[in-house]
């Protein structure tokens, strides 16, 4: 030990406070764990710092504009003036609130907090490295580890993020200043959410997607309701595109693509880069254990969130896709008991993803297509949402809601939901696909009217061949 | 269908195995209980036999790999065919009673069909805690659903594969022993006699209180759930719905007791409605009912030697219930064995710590040869040529007390007992003859006696005829313990685990590896002296392994 070095104990240290290390650490110290979480950066993580929060954020805010703005036909004329700078403070004030509300969640509940940057020493140490010089070190023998880095987006070779003209998802959050032509280079679910909302406060927004369309893990349906209403909204695709390049252009750039149809130069003011995350781990000091990485970067996990080493657990997006945040709480959950003895366990029958585009996506289960894989007989319920009394009143009536449910034994297996609200109404069927629900216990259950939940209800019916409204 | 064969216990607590040998290859056809591979644990070499029969599609390990238990170790496309019942019965009872199946702790979460369990996440955490594979009940709810009374009555009929606590009285009673075979039969008929009986003392004593209903409701259902450990308990009061407020429903939690099990006469809306004071009488109800019936259960098992397997046993209270498991058997002996050595032999234990870097290097340099020789050498052989060696200078270690006429017994020949915990319960096969025998004898010959200790294959005179015996506890973890003397023998040493600790050398802390020793003797024959001698004897031969060329 070196001089000077300090050495605590404490029965379970947790590395990283986003979703799944700081509901672990709240969850562990309820259940009498001694709990020490170590964030190098901001409680919370990129969910609530630079992802899920503030983009949802300015989702709303742009909505609102936006919806303001096109309402002639129901009677509304407005012409809403969009103030970036107040549009952005706003959000960074609701982000201070809630960081502030998980640090004092976590100090409530008796986790140790400590900042600074946590890695290996060993199997059963981690040093706790502090920012600036002198600030030492400090060393933490510990029990139990869970390991919550979370990921960060990934670089693409020749788009090195420059905060200037090549920005990332976290930096675009901040722009003081709508800019007047964006690149967006990826069609995933973070481009698309993010090019919508550039749209709607004025940005000229062009989407660059190497494959043939955008948000690739969706069926065609459900993808082109979301890419009509982006294109309605303004947005140009180029889809087969893979940006190569980019070079100066005045306070702009001009970024260069390759396709079937060769090169192609696309100009803007800026260009964001949203083609991924990829797990952080090089912080850990993994050779200090015996904790390999997968051939993508992720820490493997068994389904008690453990790693190859018994006593150290990896949760969130350090631990594999799908990353989403609600993902890793139950993972964050999950690992704090099974430290505590209980007899927890990762497993969820599906896991629900919402994409919050213009209008939603929400997701859970199985598709028709892979129900058939797994060996169902797929019955399927759709109900569009024009026909949706609800959906007329909020003025928002493309998409639909389908139910994927087992023909046999009326087992719901999945849905796949487009339209406004859709990532809220999914959690009906998430509900009903934890519970083993059949089709007739959804069918039997009264559903509220006029609402969007209606549509799930129907589909549901119908898949139950029995539709009334449709 | 691929099945993938997950690394089973393959012995109590061990937590992951070394892959030896493979005996199959990719491609290969196995039988059922064909032998896949070699595993060798801290304990032992155990075979690997395949649960199914089929095609090898793919080894997950390699030889020299440290597999973890419940880690895939080899898939394997089983015959399409389904065996038929009786068949598959048979397997089933085998493998468990061998403690090897197929299911890791975790296949609760093998999915069923595309990954998808039908059973609500209340019901899935049950059966974990259960022991219970929840892919393999068969569920009675809508379209097949798996409910919670589904998961208790496969963990009452021990219908998993599960390996796990719960299970394991089911296991028991699967397993061919008489004993268990008795015991089993008798759960369906003898209990009930026996329950009548004991209400009816627990009645007789009973002070005269409004509560005596309760109790003696409360009390039926937990000796019924004594002859049915599983069967949902019948209640005081047998409510479908409780209104309470939340505080109420925790006071309820807290105590252990079931809302709709709480008498009241309260209702709301139609409703019986409970408030904390009806949760603290029927708790305090039942708190007395157990007591009672806990002495009139002692009572009946002196009063009769015909009901008292069906009656005894160890009460556990687990979330406010009582499980109740038979007494008998094996556990029964063990226990009446250490009963037998506590209450006759004073014991004292010494305790001591052997520096062994040298041993570990020794061991490590060993062990590829002893390897060449098909032998797994563990530092087990070592500590008994060191105790053989330590015994011949303090024979008084050796010996048997012969209360009769009066005599110590000195024994002139070294049979070592190696204390081998099985599922079953401790067993200590012997090694005879130690003095006379090498390291590689000792190792094949304690690996061979302690594997079948585990498969209870061991003949009785196996376990008889030690001198003196050694427990292994460190195996399973910890420093030190006082290991009770396996009578009538007069010393027993049990083994801390082997770790690097912090020790002082040249006035400096360094760390070491340390063998932690805890010697127990019989007083009456051994003093205090004789026992530091000869463990400070052992404690030379383990530090200067060299010295052990001499024996």
């Amino acid at each position: 030990m070196v001089v000077g070095d300090v050495t605590t104990g404490t029965e379970l240290l947790v590395i990283g406070g986003g979703p799944g290390g700081y509901v672990a650490a709240i969850r562990g110290a309820q259940l009498d764990l001694d709990v020490t979480l170590v964030e190098k950066d901001a409680y919370g993580g990129t969910c609530l710092n630079h992802g899920c929060i503030p983009s949802k954020a300015l989702v709303s805010a742009t909505d609102v504009a936006h919806a303001a703005g096109s309402a002639e036909h129901m009677g509304v004329h407005a012409d809403p003036a969009i103030d970036m700078q107040g549009m952005v403070s706003w959000k960074d004030k609701l982000v201070r609130t809630l960081t502030k509300g998980v640090e004092h969640l976590c100090s409530d509940a008796g986790v140790n907090l400590i900042e600074g940057r946590a890695e290996f020493a060993g199997h059963d140490t981690a040093r706790v490295v502090h920012d600036g010089e002198g600030e030492g070190s400090e060393s933490i023998s510990f029990e139990h580890a869970i390991i919550a880095t979370g990921s960060r987006p990934i670089e693409i070779p020749g788009f090195e993020f420059d905060g200037e003209r090549i920005l990332s998802s976290r930096q675009v959050l901040s722009l003081e200043s709508a800019p007047d032509s964006m690149l967006v280079v990826g069609g995933g679910y973070i481009g698309m959410e993010l090019a919508t909302v550039f749209q709607k406060v004025g940005t000229d927004v062009t989407v660059l997607e190497q494959l043939p369309d955008a948000l690739p893990t969706y069926e065609d349906d459900v993808t082109e309701v979301v890419r009509d209403r982006a294109e309605e909204l303004g947005v140009d695709f180029h889809f087969g595109h893979r940006a190569t390049g980019w070079e100066e252009d005045g306070d702009g750039l001009l970024v260069t693509t390759e396709s079937d149809d060769g090169e192609e130069t696309f100009a803007a003011e800026k260009c964001l880069v949203a083609v991924g995350r990829r797990p952080v781990t090089e912080t850990l000091n993994l050779d200090e254990t015996d904790i390999e990485t997968t051939e993508n970067g992720f820490i493997g996990t068994d389904s008690k969130a453990r790693t190859d080493i018994e006593h150290i657990f990896a949760v969130g997006d350090v631990a594999g896709e799908p990353m989403l945040a609600h993902k890793a709480f139950k993972e964050g959950e999950v690992a704090a008991e099974v430290v505590a003895d209980e007899p927890a366990a990762l497993d969820y029958q599906a896991m629900p993803a919402a994409v919050f585009t213009d209008p939603e996506i929400g997701s859970v289960g199985m598709t028709e297509a892979e129900a058939e894989d797994a060996g169902f007989t797929p019955a399927v319920g759709q109900m569009p949402l024009r026909a949706s009394g609800r959906a007329l009143t909020v003025d928002d009536t493309d998409g639909f809601v389908r139910v994927v449910a087992d023909a046999e034994s009326g087992f719901v297996l999945g849905g796949q939901i487009v339209g406004p609200d859709a990532s809220e109404m999914v959690a009906e069927l998430a509900l009903a696909i934890e519970m083993g629900a059949t089709l007739e216990d959804v069918a039997a259950t009264v559903h509220i009217h006029p609402t969007l939940s209606e549509a799930v209800h129907e589909a549901v019916k119908g898949a139950a061949g029995r539709s009334i409204h449709y | 269908m691929a099945f993938e064969f997950e690394l089973p216990d393959v012995g109590e607590g061990v937590a992951e195995g070394e892959l030896v040998e493979w005996h199959v290859a990719v491609g290969d056809h196995v039988a059922e209980d064909e032998v896949l591979a070699d595993v060798e644990t801290d304990k032992s070499i155990v075979d690997l036999p395949s649960p199914v029969t089929g095609t090898i599609a793919e080894l997950h390990a390699e030889v020299g790999d440290v597999v973890p238990v419940g880690d895939v170790v080899v898939t394997i496309d089983t015959d399409a065919e389904v065996n038929g019942d009786a068949d598959e019965t048979t397997v089933d009872a085998e493998t468990e009673r061998e403690g090897e199946d197929a299911g890791g702790e975790d296949s609760g979460e093998t999915p069923a069909s595309g990954g998808r369990v039908f059973a609500p996440p209340h019901v899935r955490r049950l059966a974990r805690e259960l022991g219970v594979d929840v892919t393999s009940v068969a569920g009675s709810g809508p379209g097949g659903r798996v409910t919670e009374q589904d998961v208790r009555a496969a963990a009452s009929t021990g219908g998993s594969d599960d390996d796990d606590v719960a299970s394991a009285v089911s296991k028991v009673d699967e397993s061919d022993s008489p004993e268990s075979v008795a015991s089993t039969a008798s759960d369906d008929t003898e209990p009930k006699a026996a329950v009548s009986k004991v209400s009816d003392d627990g009645d007789a004593t009973e002070p005269e209180s409004a509560v005596s209903n309760v109790s003696d409701d409360s009390k039926r259902s937990a000796v019924r759930k004594a002859s049915d450990t599983g069967e949902q308990r019948p209640a005081a009061a047998d409510r479908e719905k409780t209104l309470a407020v939340p505080a109420t429903r925790k006071l309820a939690e807290e105590e252990g007791v079931e809302m709709d099990a709480v008498p009241t006469e309260k209702t709301q809306d139609g409703h019986a409605f409970v408030e904390p004071e009806d949760i603290r009488t029927y708790a305090e109800a039942q708190q007395a009912t157990q007591q009672q019936e806990a002495t009139a259960v002692s009572e009946t098992a002196t009063a009769g030697e015909a009901t008292t397997e069906a009656v005894t046993g160890e009460a556990a209270v687990a979330d406010g219930e009582v499980t109740r498991e038979p007494y008998s058997g094996i556990r029964r002996s063990i226990g009446q064995h250490m009963e037998e050595s506590v209450y006759t032999a004073p014991h004292a234990t010494h305790h001591d710590t052997a520096v062994i870097d040298e041993l570990v290097a020794t061991r490590a340099e060993l062990k590829p040869r002893a390897q060449q020789r098909g032998v797994s050498l563990t530092y087990l052989p070592f500590v008994m040529k060191a105790v053989v060696a330590a015994l011949k200078e303090f024979p008084v270690l050796n010996t048997t007390l012969d209360e009769d006429n009066e005599e110590v017994v000195y024994r002139h020949f070294y049979n070592i007992g190696v204390a081998t915990a099985t599922e079953a319960g401790l067993m200590v096969p012997v090694v005879d003859a130690v003095d006379g025998k090498s390291l590689v004898e000792i190792a094949a010959e304690t690996a061979d006696l302690t594997e079948r200790a585990r498969e209870r294959d061991l003949a009785r005179e196996e376990m008889q005829g030690g001198t003196f015996s050694i427990t292994n506890f460190g195996a399973i973890g910890g420093e030190y313990a006082t290991p009770i003397i396996n009578y009538p023998e007069t010393a027993i040493l049990g083994l801390g685990s082997i770790e690097q600790r912090p020790v002082v050398s040249d006035g400096e802390v360094v760390a070491a590896h340390t063998l932690p020793l805890s010697l127990s003797i019989d007083h009456r024959v051994i003093d205090g002296a004789e026992a530091a001698g000869f463990v400070n004897t052992v404690i030379e031969y383990l530090e200067n392994p060299t010295l052990l060329l001499l024996e």
